[in-house]
Protein backbone atom coordinates (compact mmCIF):
# COMPACT_ATOMS: atom_id res chain seq x y z
CA UNK A 1 0.00 0.00 0.00
CA UNK A 2 1.31 3.60 -1.20
CA UNK A 3 2.30 6.37 1.10
CA UNK A 4 -0.89 8.37 -0.77
CA UNK A 5 -3.05 5.90 -0.18
CA UNK A 6 -2.42 5.79 3.34
CA UNK A 7 -2.57 9.88 3.89
CA UNK A 8 -6.06 9.41 2.54
CA UNK A 9 -7.70 7.22 4.41
CA UNK A 10 -6.57 9.44 7.35
CA UNK A 11 -8.28 12.72 5.39
CA UNK A 12 -11.89 10.25 5.09
CA UNK A 13 -11.37 9.07 8.66
CA UNK A 14 -11.37 12.87 10.22
CA UNK A 15 -14.32 13.81 8.06
CA UNK A 16 -16.93 11.16 7.04
CA UNK A 17 -15.68 8.45 9.93
CA UNK A 18 -16.59 5.54 8.03
CA UNK A 19 -16.53 1.70 9.69
CA UNK A 20 -14.03 0.95 12.36
CA UNK A 21 -12.52 -1.76 9.95
CA UNK A 22 -11.92 0.72 7.05
CA UNK A 23 -10.82 3.62 9.34
CA UNK A 24 -7.55 2.36 10.49
CA UNK A 25 -4.53 1.31 8.33
CA UNK A 26 -3.68 -2.02 7.99
CA UNK A 27 -0.45 -1.26 7.16
CA UNK A 28 0.16 1.10 10.31
CA UNK A 29 -1.36 -1.76 12.18
CA UNK A 30 1.05 -4.69 11.25
CA UNK A 31 4.01 -2.39 11.69
CA UNK A 32 2.66 -1.00 15.22
CA UNK A 33 2.87 -4.63 16.13
CA UNK A 34 5.82 -6.01 15.28
CA UNK A 35 7.23 -2.82 16.92
CA UNK A 36 5.54 -3.56 20.10
CA UNK A 37 6.59 -7.40 20.01
CA UNK A 38 10.29 -6.65 18.66
CA UNK A 39 10.43 -4.33 22.47
CA UNK A 40 8.75 -7.18 24.89
CA UNK A 41 10.95 -9.42 23.22
CA UNK A 42 14.01 -7.11 24.12
CA UNK A 43 12.76 -6.20 27.79
CA UNK A 44 11.77 -10.17 28.34
CA UNK A 45 15.53 -11.08 27.02
CA UNK A 46 17.14 -7.99 29.06
CA UNK A 47 14.85 -9.61 32.12
CA UNK A 48 16.25 -13.15 31.64
CA UNK A 49 20.01 -12.12 31.26
CA UNK A 50 19.91 -9.59 34.13
CA UNK A 51 17.95 -12.36 36.04
CA UNK A 52 16.86 -10.15 39.59
CA UNK A 53 13.13 -9.46 39.03
CA UNK A 54 13.74 -6.42 41.35
CA UNK A 55 16.43 -5.07 39.40
CA UNK A 56 14.56 -5.28 35.89
CA UNK A 57 11.01 -7.88 36.30
CA UNK A 58 9.89 -9.28 33.45
CA UNK A 59 7.09 -8.44 31.02
CA UNK A 60 5.82 -11.43 32.13
CA UNK A 61 6.69 -10.99 35.43
CA UNK A 62 4.35 -7.63 35.42
CA UNK A 63 1.45 -9.31 33.87
CA UNK A 64 1.76 -11.83 36.44
CA UNK A 65 1.65 -8.79 39.58
CA UNK A 66 -1.45 -7.22 37.04
CA UNK A 67 -3.68 -10.40 37.82
CA UNK A 68 -1.98 -10.11 40.97
CA UNK A 69 -2.93 -6.30 41.83
CA UNK A 70 -6.47 -6.86 40.13
CA UNK A 71 -7.56 -10.11 42.40
CA UNK A 72 -6.37 -8.52 45.28
CA UNK A 73 -9.30 -6.75 47.33
CA UNK A 74 -9.51 -3.57 49.51
CA UNK A 75 -11.72 -1.73 51.69
CA UNK A 76 -11.75 2.19 50.89
CA UNK A 77 -14.16 4.49 53.47
CA UNK A 78 -15.59 6.83 51.07
CA UNK A 79 -17.35 9.96 52.83
CA UNK A 80 -21.01 9.94 52.45
CA UNK A 81 -21.26 6.45 50.62
CA UNK A 82 -19.48 3.87 53.08
CA UNK A 83 -17.06 1.54 52.81
CA UNK A 84 -16.47 0.37 49.35
CA UNK A 85 -14.66 -3.58 48.75
CA UNK A 86 -12.71 -3.89 45.31
CA UNK A 87 -10.27 -4.60 43.28
CA UNK A 88 -6.93 -3.05 44.99
CA UNK A 89 -5.91 -1.78 41.54
CA UNK A 90 -9.04 -0.23 40.88
CA UNK A 91 -9.62 1.37 44.88
CA UNK A 92 -6.11 3.01 44.23
CA UNK A 93 -6.89 4.05 41.27
CA UNK A 94 -10.36 5.49 42.85
CA UNK A 95 -8.24 7.04 45.40
CA UNK A 96 -6.02 9.28 43.24
CA UNK A 97 -8.88 10.36 41.54
CA UNK A 98 -10.20 11.78 44.81
CA UNK A 99 -7.50 14.10 44.57
CA UNK A 100 -7.02 14.26 40.96
CA UNK A 101 -10.43 15.03 39.50
CA UNK A 102 -10.98 18.35 41.93
CA UNK A 103 -7.53 19.26 41.72
CA UNK A 104 -8.01 19.43 37.89
CA UNK A 105 -11.62 21.10 38.18
CA UNK A 106 -10.47 23.64 40.65
CA UNK A 107 -7.20 24.54 38.86
CA UNK A 108 -8.94 24.71 35.56
CA UNK A 109 -12.05 26.82 36.45
CA UNK A 110 -9.84 29.33 38.19
CA UNK A 111 -6.49 29.50 35.64
CA UNK A 112 -9.19 29.81 33.27
CA UNK A 113 -11.37 33.02 34.78
CA UNK A 114 -8.03 34.91 35.66
CA UNK A 115 -6.36 34.47 32.35
CA UNK A 116 -9.78 35.62 30.78
CA UNK A 117 -9.87 38.31 33.38
CA UNK A 118 -6.05 39.53 32.34
CA UNK A 119 -6.23 38.80 28.81
CA UNK A 120 -9.14 41.08 28.83
CA UNK A 121 -9.03 43.70 31.03
CA UNK A 122 -6.10 46.19 31.07
CA UNK A 123 -6.44 46.97 34.54
CA UNK A 124 -6.78 43.53 35.76
CA UNK A 125 -3.42 42.53 33.61
CA UNK A 126 -1.50 45.36 34.88
CA UNK A 127 -2.74 44.29 38.48
CA UNK A 128 -1.74 41.13 38.28
CA UNK A 129 1.17 40.70 36.00
CA UNK A 130 3.90 41.21 39.08
CA UNK A 131 2.68 38.57 40.85
CA UNK A 132 2.03 36.24 38.07
CA UNK A 133 5.25 36.11 36.49
CA UNK A 134 6.74 35.87 39.79
CA UNK A 135 4.73 32.92 40.54
CA UNK A 136 4.76 31.15 37.42
CA UNK A 137 7.93 29.38 37.49
CA UNK A 138 7.59 27.65 40.82
CA UNK A 139 6.75 24.11 40.16
CA UNK A 140 3.49 23.32 41.34
CA UNK A 141 5.19 20.44 43.95
CA UNK A 142 7.09 23.16 45.46
CA UNK A 143 4.09 24.48 46.80
CA UNK A 144 4.04 21.01 48.93
CA UNK A 145 5.09 22.93 52.01
CA UNK A 146 1.82 24.95 52.46
CA UNK A 147 0.11 21.88 51.74
CA UNK A 148 1.42 20.15 54.52
CA UNK A 149 1.21 23.34 57.28
CA UNK A 150 -2.07 24.00 56.19
CA UNK A 151 -4.30 20.72 54.86
CA UNK A 152 -1.90 17.97 55.52
CA UNK A 153 -0.77 15.68 53.34
CA UNK A 154 -3.91 13.02 51.90
CA UNK A 155 -6.50 14.09 49.69
CA UNK A 156 -6.81 17.61 50.75
CA UNK A 157 -2.94 18.80 49.97
CA UNK A 158 -2.70 16.22 47.25
CA UNK A 159 -5.71 18.45 45.40
CA UNK A 160 -3.92 21.62 46.36
CA UNK A 161 -0.61 20.51 44.69
CA UNK A 162 -2.89 19.27 41.83
CA UNK A 163 -4.92 22.77 41.29
CA UNK A 164 -1.55 24.88 41.35
CA UNK A 165 -0.93 23.01 38.47
CA UNK A 166 -3.96 22.62 36.49
CA UNK A 167 -4.18 26.36 37.62
CA UNK A 168 -0.83 27.69 35.58
CA UNK A 169 -1.20 25.43 32.32
CA UNK A 170 -4.79 27.02 31.48
CA UNK A 171 -4.26 30.29 32.98
CA UNK A 172 -1.58 30.66 30.59
CA UNK A 173 -3.74 29.16 27.69
CA UNK A 174 -6.42 31.36 28.38
CA UNK A 175 -4.52 34.62 28.25
CA UNK A 176 -2.83 34.07 25.09
CA UNK A 177 -5.79 32.59 23.68
CA UNK A 178 -7.85 35.99 24.69
CA UNK A 179 -5.46 38.36 23.95
CA UNK A 180 -5.13 37.18 20.52
CA UNK A 181 -9.07 37.54 19.71
CA UNK A 182 -8.82 39.34 16.39
CA UNK A 183 -10.01 42.79 16.96
CA UNK A 184 -12.34 43.01 13.89
CA UNK A 185 -14.21 40.26 15.93
CA UNK A 186 -15.13 42.81 19.06
CA UNK A 187 -15.29 45.87 16.66
CA UNK A 188 -17.99 43.95 14.61
CA UNK A 189 -19.54 43.18 17.76
CA UNK A 190 -20.07 46.39 18.93
CA UNK A 191 -21.41 47.51 15.87
CA UNK A 192 -24.21 44.81 16.29
CA UNK A 193 -25.03 45.90 19.76
CA UNK A 194 -22.51 44.27 22.32
CA UNK A 195 -22.15 47.09 24.65
CA UNK A 196 -20.85 45.59 28.01
CA UNK A 197 -17.60 43.40 28.69
CA UNK A 198 -19.97 40.42 30.15
CA UNK A 199 -21.86 40.13 26.95
CA UNK A 200 -18.88 40.61 24.94
CA UNK A 201 -16.73 37.99 27.20
CA UNK A 202 -19.67 35.24 26.46
CA UNK A 203 -20.52 35.71 23.09
CA UNK A 204 -17.37 36.73 21.25
CA UNK A 205 -14.16 36.19 23.55
CA UNK A 206 -14.70 32.65 25.07
CA UNK A 207 -15.87 31.13 21.95
CA UNK A 208 -13.07 32.95 19.71
CA UNK A 209 -10.68 31.87 22.03
CA UNK A 210 -12.04 27.70 22.79
CA UNK A 211 -9.02 26.32 20.61
CA UNK A 212 -6.48 27.30 23.33
CA UNK A 213 -8.42 26.67 26.65
CA UNK A 214 -9.33 23.34 25.06
CA UNK A 215 -5.27 22.47 24.74
CA UNK A 216 -4.82 23.94 28.27
CA UNK A 217 -7.85 21.83 29.45
CA UNK A 218 -5.80 18.70 27.53
CA UNK A 219 -2.12 19.53 28.30
CA UNK A 220 -3.63 19.90 32.28
CA UNK A 221 -5.02 16.53 31.84
CA UNK A 222 -1.87 15.03 30.75
CA UNK A 223 0.80 17.04 33.30
CA UNK A 224 -2.18 16.45 36.77
CA UNK A 225 -1.12 12.91 36.59
CA UNK A 226 2.59 13.93 36.56
CA UNK A 227 1.76 15.76 39.82
CA UNK A 228 -0.47 12.91 41.18
CA UNK A 229 2.87 10.56 41.75
CA UNK A 230 4.88 13.44 42.45
CA UNK A 231 2.49 14.60 45.64
CA UNK A 232 1.85 10.96 46.35
CA UNK A 233 5.24 10.56 47.17
CA UNK A 234 5.11 12.34 50.31
CA UNK A 235 2.31 10.16 50.96
CA UNK A 236 -1.26 10.45 49.63
CA UNK A 237 -2.88 7.14 48.85
CA UNK A 238 -3.37 6.23 45.43
CA UNK A 239 -1.63 4.93 42.34
CA UNK A 240 1.40 7.04 42.72
CA UNK A 241 2.46 6.11 46.34
CA UNK A 242 1.69 2.95 45.34
CA UNK A 243 4.70 2.73 42.84
CA UNK A 244 6.83 3.76 45.87
CA UNK A 245 5.45 1.70 48.31
CA UNK A 246 6.43 -1.20 46.27
CA UNK A 247 9.77 -0.37 45.13
CA UNK A 248 10.61 0.17 48.53
CA UNK A 249 9.59 -3.25 49.25
CA UNK A 250 11.60 -4.50 46.21
CA UNK A 251 8.63 -5.21 44.39
CA UNK A 252 9.63 -3.75 41.26
CA UNK A 253 6.95 -5.40 39.17
CA UNK A 254 4.17 -4.29 41.54
CA UNK A 255 5.50 -0.38 40.48
CA UNK A 256 5.50 -1.18 37.20
CA UNK A 257 1.85 -2.25 37.37
CA UNK A 258 1.13 0.92 38.85
CA UNK A 259 3.02 2.63 36.13
CA UNK A 260 0.97 1.25 33.57
CA UNK A 261 -2.34 2.03 35.00
CA UNK A 262 -1.37 5.75 35.04
CA UNK A 263 -0.18 5.27 31.49
CA UNK A 264 -3.77 3.53 30.60
CA UNK A 265 -6.09 6.54 32.50
CA UNK A 266 -3.64 9.05 30.62
CA UNK A 267 -4.71 7.70 27.42
CA UNK A 268 -8.23 6.80 28.23
CA UNK A 269 -9.34 10.36 28.64
CA UNK A 270 -6.74 11.74 26.27
CA UNK A 271 -8.54 10.10 23.64
CA UNK A 272 -12.23 10.66 25.39
CA UNK A 273 -10.93 14.48 25.66
CA UNK A 274 -9.72 14.79 22.19
CA UNK A 275 -13.06 13.15 20.90
CA UNK A 276 -15.00 16.21 22.51
CA UNK A 277 -12.23 18.58 21.57
CA UNK A 278 -12.83 17.67 18.07
CA UNK A 279 -16.97 17.96 18.61
CA UNK A 280 -16.47 21.45 20.35
CA UNK A 281 -14.31 22.44 17.71
CA UNK A 282 -16.43 21.16 14.46
CA UNK A 283 -16.25 24.56 13.17
CA UNK A 284 -12.48 24.44 11.88
CA UNK A 285 -12.58 21.92 9.92
CA UNK B 1 -13.25 48.87 26.65
CA UNK B 2 -14.93 52.16 27.56
CA UNK B 3 -15.38 53.09 23.95
CA UNK B 4 -17.86 50.24 23.43
CA UNK B 5 -20.20 52.43 25.59
CA UNK B 6 -23.23 52.91 23.05
CA UNK B 7 -25.38 55.91 22.06
CA UNK B 8 -28.16 55.55 24.54
CA UNK B 9 -27.44 59.24 25.09
CA UNK B 10 -29.77 60.49 22.36
CA UNK B 11 -31.36 63.88 23.63
CA UNK B 12 -35.05 63.19 22.93
CA UNK B 13 -35.54 67.40 22.88
CA UNK B 14 -33.27 68.27 20.30
CA UNK B 15 -33.98 68.25 16.80
CA UNK B 16 -37.40 68.89 16.28
CA UNK B 17 -36.80 72.39 18.48
CA UNK B 18 -33.34 73.22 16.95
CA UNK B 19 -33.31 74.83 13.32
CA UNK B 20 -29.51 73.60 12.84
CA UNK B 21 -30.71 70.53 14.23
CA UNK B 22 -32.78 70.45 11.60
CA UNK B 23 -30.88 70.96 8.89
CA UNK B 24 -28.21 67.93 9.84
CA UNK B 25 -31.12 65.88 10.07
CA UNK B 26 -31.34 66.55 6.89
CA UNK B 27 -28.11 64.62 6.06
CA UNK B 28 -28.08 60.93 7.28
CA UNK B 29 -24.11 61.01 7.73
CA UNK B 30 -22.66 64.49 8.01
CA UNK B 31 -18.51 64.71 8.48
CA UNK B 32 -17.88 67.81 9.78
CA UNK B 33 -14.64 69.52 9.97
CA UNK B 34 -13.24 65.90 11.35
CA UNK B 35 -9.30 66.21 12.43
CA UNK B 36 -7.13 63.21 13.45
CA UNK B 37 -3.77 63.87 15.19
CA UNK B 38 -1.95 60.44 16.16
CA UNK B 39 0.39 61.31 19.35
CA UNK B 40 3.20 58.87 18.58
CA UNK B 41 5.95 57.83 21.26
CA UNK B 42 8.38 60.82 22.16
CA UNK B 43 6.38 63.91 21.60
CA UNK B 44 5.90 63.89 17.81
CA UNK B 45 2.44 64.27 16.43
CA UNK B 46 1.25 62.99 13.05
CA UNK B 47 -1.93 64.69 11.43
CA UNK B 48 -3.82 62.14 9.66
CA UNK B 49 -6.86 64.17 8.56
CA UNK B 50 -7.38 67.42 8.69
CA UNK B 51 -10.40 69.48 8.53
CA UNK B 52 -12.76 66.81 6.40
CA UNK B 53 -15.66 67.93 5.69
CA UNK B 54 -18.86 66.24 3.22
CA UNK B 55 -22.17 64.76 3.82
CA UNK B 56 -24.29 61.80 2.50
CA UNK B 57 -27.98 62.09 2.30
CA UNK B 58 -30.63 59.38 3.23
CA UNK B 59 -30.39 56.38 -0.24
CA UNK B 60 -27.47 57.69 -1.59
CA UNK B 61 -23.99 55.36 -2.45
CA UNK B 62 -20.83 57.56 -1.75
CA UNK B 63 -17.38 55.78 -2.38
CA UNK B 64 -14.40 57.77 -0.59
CA UNK B 65 -10.89 57.17 -2.71
CA UNK B 66 -7.64 57.99 -1.81
CA UNK B 67 -3.78 56.93 -1.76
CA UNK B 68 -3.15 54.81 0.56
CA UNK B 69 -2.00 56.47 3.70
CA UNK B 70 -4.27 59.51 3.19
CA UNK B 71 -6.40 58.24 6.37
CA UNK B 72 -9.28 56.61 4.46
CA UNK B 73 -9.58 53.97 7.33
CA UNK B 74 -9.19 56.40 9.76
CA UNK B 75 -12.21 58.15 8.40
CA UNK B 76 -13.90 55.14 8.34
CA UNK B 77 -13.28 54.03 12.43
CA UNK B 78 -14.33 57.73 13.22
CA UNK B 79 -17.61 57.27 10.89
CA UNK B 80 -18.05 53.82 12.66
CA UNK B 81 -17.33 55.31 16.63
CA UNK B 82 -14.12 52.94 16.60
CA UNK B 83 -12.04 55.87 17.19
CA UNK B 84 -12.48 59.64 18.40
CA UNK B 85 -11.81 62.40 15.82
CA UNK B 86 -9.35 65.06 17.33
CA UNK B 87 -11.50 67.92 16.22
CA UNK B 88 -14.62 68.25 14.74
CA UNK B 89 -17.70 65.40 14.86
CA UNK B 90 -19.38 63.15 12.76
CA UNK B 91 -23.51 63.31 12.82
CA UNK B 92 -25.46 60.49 11.58
CA UNK B 93 -29.08 61.60 11.80
CA UNK B 94 -28.33 64.28 13.37
CA UNK B 95 -27.06 63.21 16.21
CA UNK B 96 -23.23 63.10 17.12
CA UNK B 97 -21.69 59.72 16.40
CA UNK B 98 -19.66 58.29 20.27
CA UNK B 99 -18.91 54.93 20.08
CA UNK B 100 -19.88 51.96 17.47
CA UNK B 101 -23.76 51.02 17.33
CA UNK B 102 -26.14 49.28 15.63
CA UNK B 103 -27.43 52.23 13.35
CA UNK B 104 -24.21 51.72 11.17
CA UNK B 105 -23.36 48.13 9.67
CA UNK B 106 -20.22 47.37 9.27
CA UNK B 107 -18.44 45.65 6.59
CA UNK B 108 -14.48 44.81 6.55
CA UNK B 109 -12.06 43.98 4.34
CA UNK B 110 -11.70 40.03 5.57
CA UNK B 111 -14.83 40.26 6.63
CA UNK B 112 -14.79 39.26 10.39
CA UNK B 113 -17.27 36.55 10.57
CA UNK B 114 -17.54 34.59 13.73
CA UNK B 115 -15.47 31.76 12.80
CA UNK B 116 -17.31 29.11 15.41
CA UNK B 117 -20.93 30.24 14.52
CA UNK B 118 -22.85 29.21 10.78
CA UNK B 119 -23.79 31.54 8.78
CA UNK B 120 -27.33 31.28 10.42
CA UNK B 121 -25.82 32.40 13.72
CA UNK B 122 -23.72 35.25 12.33
CA UNK B 123 -26.15 36.35 10.53
CA UNK B 124 -28.20 36.44 13.70
CA UNK B 125 -25.87 38.10 15.99
CA UNK B 126 -26.97 41.22 16.02
CA UNK B 127 -30.59 39.96 16.47
CA UNK B 128 -29.91 38.37 19.63
CA UNK B 129 -28.58 41.93 21.22
CA UNK B 130 -32.26 43.11 20.26
CA UNK B 131 -35.66 41.74 21.91
CA UNK B 132 -36.49 39.60 19.59
CA UNK B 133 -38.34 35.82 20.14
CA UNK B 134 -35.73 33.44 18.25
CA UNK B 135 -38.38 32.47 15.64
CA UNK B 136 -38.57 35.77 14.40
CA UNK B 137 -35.13 36.04 14.53
CA UNK B 138 -34.16 32.98 12.38
CA UNK B 139 -37.09 34.50 9.69
CA UNK B 140 -35.12 37.78 9.65
CA UNK B 141 -31.88 35.86 9.25
CA UNK B 142 -33.13 33.50 6.54
CA UNK B 143 -34.44 36.48 4.73
CA UNK B 144 -31.06 38.45 5.20
CA UNK B 145 -29.33 34.86 3.75
CA UNK B 146 -31.94 34.80 0.56
CA UNK B 147 -31.30 38.24 -0.15
CA UNK B 148 -27.79 38.41 -0.78
CA UNK B 149 -28.23 34.79 -2.54
CA UNK B 150 -26.80 32.02 -0.17
CA UNK B 151 -30.11 30.06 0.51
CA UNK B 152 -28.85 26.31 1.24
CA UNK B 153 -25.87 27.99 2.92
CA UNK B 154 -27.35 28.74 5.98
CA UNK B 155 -25.78 25.81 7.91
CA UNK B 156 -22.44 25.89 6.84
CA UNK B 157 -19.45 27.68 8.66
CA UNK B 158 -16.90 30.51 7.61
CA UNK B 159 -14.42 28.01 6.91
CA UNK B 160 -16.29 26.05 4.27
CA UNK B 161 -17.48 29.40 2.26
CA UNK B 162 -15.48 31.10 -0.39
CA UNK B 163 -14.28 34.95 -0.07
CA UNK B 164 -16.76 36.26 -2.02
CA UNK B 165 -19.57 33.91 -0.17
CA UNK B 166 -18.07 35.00 3.33
CA UNK B 167 -18.25 38.77 2.58
CA UNK B 168 -21.84 37.96 1.51
CA UNK B 169 -22.61 36.50 4.96
CA UNK B 170 -20.51 39.93 6.41
CA UNK B 171 -23.27 42.07 4.40
CA UNK B 172 -26.15 39.88 5.41
CA UNK B 173 -25.00 40.03 8.96
CA UNK B 174 -24.92 44.18 8.63
CA UNK B 175 -27.89 44.59 6.68
CA UNK B 176 -29.94 42.40 9.39
CA UNK B 177 -29.74 44.90 12.13
CA UNK B 178 -31.42 47.10 9.74
CA UNK B 179 -28.88 50.03 9.96
CA UNK B 180 -29.44 53.59 8.92
CA UNK B 181 -26.11 53.69 7.14
CA UNK B 182 -24.01 50.65 5.62
CA UNK B 183 -19.90 51.42 6.18
CA UNK B 184 -17.94 49.21 3.75
CA UNK B 185 -14.14 49.08 4.24
CA UNK B 186 -12.58 47.78 1.32
CA UNK B 187 -15.15 45.25 1.29
CA UNK B 188 -13.83 43.28 -1.92
CA UNK B 189 -10.12 43.69 -1.47
CA UNK B 190 -9.54 40.06 -0.78
CA UNK B 191 -11.27 38.33 -3.58
CA UNK B 192 -10.36 37.72 -7.08
CA UNK B 193 -11.23 40.73 -9.63
CA UNK B 194 -14.10 38.07 -11.59
CA UNK B 195 -15.91 37.76 -7.96
CA UNK B 196 -15.46 41.41 -7.62
CA UNK B 197 -17.14 41.80 -10.40
CA UNK B 198 -20.10 39.91 -9.59
CA UNK B 199 -20.32 41.09 -6.16
CA UNK B 200 -20.55 44.64 -7.54
CA UNK B 201 -23.64 43.67 -9.51
CA UNK B 202 -25.17 41.92 -6.66
CA UNK B 203 -24.60 44.84 -3.97
CA UNK B 204 -26.31 47.61 -6.61
CA UNK B 205 -29.33 45.21 -6.24
CA UNK B 206 -29.51 44.92 -2.64
CA UNK B 207 -29.04 48.91 -2.67
CA UNK B 208 -31.79 49.46 -4.88
CA UNK B 209 -34.07 47.13 -2.93
CA UNK B 210 -33.32 48.06 0.15
CA UNK B 211 -32.80 51.59 0.15
CA UNK B 212 -29.54 51.80 2.73
CA UNK B 213 -27.52 54.69 2.30
CA UNK B 214 -24.23 53.02 1.91
CA UNK B 215 -20.20 55.01 2.61
CA UNK B 216 -17.70 52.07 0.88
CA UNK B 217 -13.71 53.22 1.47
CA UNK B 218 -11.60 51.75 -1.38
CA UNK B 219 -8.13 52.54 -3.08
CA UNK B 220 -9.64 51.29 -6.43
CA UNK B 221 -11.06 54.57 -8.41
CA UNK B 222 -12.79 52.13 -10.89
CA UNK B 223 -14.54 50.68 -8.30
CA UNK B 224 -15.60 53.85 -6.90
CA UNK B 225 -16.73 54.88 -10.39
CA UNK B 226 -18.61 51.68 -10.94
CA UNK B 227 -20.57 51.90 -7.45
CA UNK B 228 -21.05 55.80 -6.55
CA UNK B 229 -23.28 58.35 -6.52
CA UNK B 230 -20.95 60.52 -5.65
CA UNK B 231 -16.79 59.78 -5.27
CA UNK B 232 -15.28 61.40 -2.02
CA UNK B 233 -11.84 62.20 -3.04
CA UNK B 234 -9.03 62.46 -0.46
CA UNK B 235 -5.94 63.24 -0.89
CA UNK B 236 -3.03 62.50 1.13
CA UNK B 237 -0.53 64.18 4.14
CA UNK B 238 -3.06 64.71 6.02
CA UNK B 239 -6.05 63.64 4.46
CA UNK B 240 -8.52 66.52 3.23
CA UNK B 241 -11.16 66.17 0.92
CA UNK B 242 -9.87 67.15 -2.65
CA UNK B 243 -13.13 67.00 -3.91
CA UNK B 244 -16.39 65.20 -4.44
CA UNK B 245 -17.32 64.11 -7.98
CA UNK B 246 -20.86 63.59 -8.66
CA UNK B 247 -21.27 60.20 -11.20
CA UNK B 248 -23.98 60.89 -13.47
CA UNK B 249 -24.03 57.78 -15.21
CA UNK B 250 -26.96 55.06 -15.62
CA UNK B 251 -26.53 52.13 -14.17
CA UNK B 252 -25.41 49.47 -14.74
CA UNK B 253 -22.07 51.11 -15.87
CA UNK B 254 -19.93 50.37 -18.50
CA UNK B 255 -16.15 50.58 -18.03
CA UNK B 256 -15.70 50.48 -21.87
CA UNK B 257 -18.12 53.48 -21.82
CA UNK B 258 -16.14 56.86 -22.74
CA UNK B 259 -18.18 58.49 -20.17
CA UNK B 260 -16.48 55.99 -17.32
CA UNK B 261 -12.99 56.58 -18.30
CA UNK B 262 -13.28 60.27 -18.22
CA UNK B 263 -14.74 60.04 -14.86
CA UNK B 264 -11.88 57.38 -13.80
CA UNK B 265 -9.33 59.80 -15.69
CA UNK B 266 -10.60 63.02 -13.48
CA UNK B 267 -10.62 61.10 -10.42
CA UNK B 268 -6.95 59.77 -10.67
CA UNK B 269 -5.96 63.37 -12.14
CA UNK B 270 -7.04 64.75 -8.54
CA UNK B 271 -5.99 61.98 -6.56
CA UNK B 272 -1.85 62.33 -8.55
CA UNK B 273 -2.20 66.04 -8.04
CA UNK B 274 -1.78 66.86 -4.35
Amino acid sequence: MSIEAASDTETAAATERPPLTERVDRRRIVLGLVGSLVFLAVWQAAAMAVGRTYLLPSPLAVAVAFGGELAKTETLALPLVGDVTGSKLLVKLLQSLMHYLPGLLIGTVLGIALGVAMGWSQTVEDLFTPVTRVLRPIPPLAWIAFAIVWIGIGHGGATFIVSIGAFWINFYNAYSGVEGVPQDLTEVAASLGVHDDWTMIRKVVIPSATPELMTGIRTSIGQCWMIVVAAELFGAPGVGYQIINASQNLDTEVSVVYMLVISLVFLASDTLFRRVERRVLAWRN
Amino acid sequence: MAELNGEDAADPSGADQNTDDRNAADHTVAVDGVTKVFEQQGGDSVEALADVSFTVDEGEFVCIVGPSGCGKTTLFRIIAGLEAATGGEVRLDGEPVTGPAMDRGMVFQEYGLFPWRTVLENVAFGLEQQDMDEQARRERAHEMIDLVGLDGFADAYPNELSGGMKQRVGIARALAVDPALLLMDEPFGSVDAQTRGMLHGELLDIWSETRKTVLFVTHDVEEAVTLADRVVVLSGGPGTVREVVDIDLDRPRERTDAAFADYQERILELIHES
